[in-house]
């Protein structure tokens, strides 16, 4: 009986991971295969690989400076954005001060927006402070944007952390400043992690606010280099499969390196 | 080494509520176990939390060494404190959460590996060393919370229920070690309790709080054997003193009581002549109802209904009725006492050894003068 069971359950988990698993494949297999062999047959395996294309994606087709661009821009927003946010959530969930609760009704009710009501006014903004078609604008656009999900989050783990850790803390010599990195950071860490995942993959395949902001090449993030092989008449199928393939990879390393293990090892010395 | 001086202390935490602790005046000596003890809500968590600096002082003063150090942020006061929850940091190893104290305090690493390697010696962690604090068990866990604060070598000690966590047999041999380490220490300590036995055991002086005002301070026996009011009087005891309403009499020079249908008669030096007709307290412990006039005058007879026998086997409680009484009479009597619920005898009361209170509550006469 058990075992009846359990193969059920190893059907259903094996149908589902080839459905959400397929399509990635088949971009995969498409990566290396040449559009013209994909239009004579869009599912046969790559024979022979064209491993080629990856590095004519890289050289030819300016993917190293979407690349760069989209690392610097990720990554600098991702910091900010924990940084900040994570310092936010702390004071929001441990200090007692007048609006306390209205700042942060404010910043949660901002999450409701969608981006299309604001992308305008924010690119009018952005072209009076020079910041239009620069990587430093769209980072801090990217920032504003992710900000208040991001103290949301953090906030609600903050506030689990119980005070008395923080008075030891103060009895053992520590400063606000002090306790913040060396006891609320830490046992925050796994919250963290979920923040950091989150909005790595959600800015690195981030496009209507950079294509509204970035028009020149030199400052183009990956997913407007992917853009560009969808020409007005023909696509690249091809070689939009290994843009793609390019964007992924840094997405599953991220996610890899803060994996549910990662984070499981990291709450079990975590607050009950 | 540090002497510890609280001075009307109060603290309103919402206007416009009553005062969490009401004029809390209190010295407590070098090398000292204060205890605060009192029932839950009373106020000794912020009155000790105001002392270790983790909440502001609405007025009233608090000295260490005759410095008042009111403004004088926390980590700034040299005082440790070991937390009901512990507060262990969950990050940490249990080395680290002892040592996390002293790296602030800029001690050379060698000096903190001695200090925490002879602490863990002390409370027998030096197995644990390396376990986060979810990896150990709650006795543990509070002996990594005990090592934390005595690793600082603080000049105050404090401690707020450290010990309401863990289950009864542990509590007892871990309130020996604190005393112990209280002896071996000499430091000055302030605990903070709801438990009359570990104020009892435990306490140089306890001080007795209740609705966030002192209502005793004084050495265990002494508060015990002299309540000043009848808060302290019921508090302290189990089971608690009986407390009846009495009215003075005319008789022996204001010093009988009618309680009830009973008269009873104080011998003189337990209170001070009454005027005849005032409302007072009348309180004897159970210890002191017994079943047989002992061989000192002192004894007064009074019929008595029992309501309830609960033999204990060392000890049997028995519950009585005086006529005319409403309250009930505890009895602490031998294990060999042979009653029965309902039956209707003579108990003997040792007035040498009863409290009278005025109508306010206050001991009148309580010392034996
Ligand atoms: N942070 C706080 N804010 C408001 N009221 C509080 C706070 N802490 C304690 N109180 C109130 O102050 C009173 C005394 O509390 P506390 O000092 O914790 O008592 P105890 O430790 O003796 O049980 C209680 O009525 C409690 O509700
Ligand atoms: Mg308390």
């Amino acid at each position: 009986m058990a075992i009846v069971r359990r193969s059920l359950l190893l059907i259903a988990l094996a149908l589902y991971t080839s459905f959400a698993a397929g399509p990635f494949v088949w971009a995969a297999m498409m990566s290396l295969r040449t559009t013209t062999e994909i239009h004579r047959n869009h599912f046969a395996f790559p024979n022979p690989a064209h491993w080629d294309k990856f590095s004519d994606a890289w050289f030819k087709s300016n993917y190293a400076v979407y690349f760069a661009n989209s690392v610097q821009v990720v990554v600098v927003a991702v910091l900010i954005l924990t940084v900040v946010g994570a310092m936010a959530a702390h004071c929001l969930a441990r200090y007692k001060f007048r609006f306390n609760r209205v700042i942060y009704f404010i910043l949660f009710s901002t999450i409701i927006f969608p981006p299309q009501i604001t992308i305008i006014s924010l690119f009018q903004i952005l072209v009076q402070y020079g910041l239009y078609n620069s990587k430093l604008g769209l980072t801090l656009v990217y920032v504003a944007i992710q900000l208040p999900l991001t103290i949301y989050i953090l906030e609600s783990f903050f506030a689990r952390i119980p005070a008395d850790l923080f008075d030891a803390a103060r009895m053992d010599g520590y400063s606000d400043w002090e306790i913040f990195w060396r006891v609320a950071l830490p046992i925050a860490l796994p919250a963290v992690a979920t923040t950091v995942i989150l909005n790595f993959i959600l800015l690195w395949n981030e496009f209507l606010y950079a294509v509204v902001l970035i028009t020149e090449e030199a400052n183009r993030t990956l997913p407007l280099g992917i853009q560009r092989f969808l020409g007005d008449t023909q696509e690249d199928v091809g070689m939009i499969a290994t843009g793609l393939m390019i964007a992924i990879i840094p997405v599953i390393v991220v996610y890899a390196f803060f994996s549910e293990r990662l984070i499981q090892g990291m709450t079990a010395g975590a607050v009950k | 080494m540090a002497v510890v001086t609280i001075d009307k202390l109060t603290k309103v935490y919402d206007r416009g509520h009553a005062p969490a602790a009401d004029n809390v005046s209190l010295d407590i000596a070098d090398g000292e176990f204060m205890v605060l003890l009192g029932p839950s809500g009373c106020g000794k968590t912020t009155t000790l939390r105001m002392v270790a600096g983790l909440e502001s002082i609405t007025s009233g003063t608090v000295s260490i060494d005759g410095r008042v150090v009111n403004q004088v942020p926390a980590k700034d006061r040299d005082i440790a404190m070991v937390f009901q929850s512990y507060a262990l940091y969950p990050h940490m190893s249990v080395k680290d959460n002892l040592a996390f104290g002293l790296k602030r305090r800029s001690v050379e690493r060698a000096e903190i590996e001695r200090r925490v390697a002879n602490v863990a010696g002390i409370l027998g962690l030096a197995e644990f060393l390396s376990r986060k604090p979810h990896a150990l068990s709650g006795g543990q866990r509070q002996r990594v919370a005990l090592g934390r604060a005595i690793v600082r070598d603080p000049k105050v000690f404090l401690f707020d229920e450290p010990l309401s966590n863990l289950d009864a047999a542990l509590r007892v041999s871990t309130r020996g070690e604190i005393s112990a380490l209280h002896r071996r220490l000499g430091a000055t300590m302030i605990y903070v309790t709801h438990d009359q036995v570990e104020a009892m055991t435990m306490g140089t002086r306890i001080c007795i709080m209740n609705g966030g005002r002192v209502a005793q301070v004084g050495p265990p026996l002494d508060v015990y054997r002299r309540p000043a009011n009848t808060f302290v009087a019921s508090f302290l005891g189990n089971p608690p003193m009986t407390l009846l309403a009495a009215v003075a009499t005319d008789r022996s020079g204001g010093r009988c009581l009618k309680v009830g249908d009973s008269e009873i008669e104080l011998p003189p030096g337990r209170c001070p002549p009454l005027r005849p007709g005032s409302q007072v307290t009348f309180g004897i412990r159970p210890e002191h109802v017994a079943q047989s006039a002992a061989a000192n005058g002192a004894m007064i007879p009074v019929e008595a209904e029992i309501v309830r026998v609960e033999p204990l086997g060392a000890e049997t409680i028995v519950i009585a009725r005086l006529p005319g009484v409403e309250k009930l009479v505890f009895a602490r009597l031998p294990g060999d006492a042979a009653f029965a619920m309902g039956e209707r005898r003579q108990l003997f009361l040792d007035c040498g050894m009863a409290h009278v209170f005025d109508g306010d509550g206050g001991a009148l006469g309580a010392g034996d003068t």
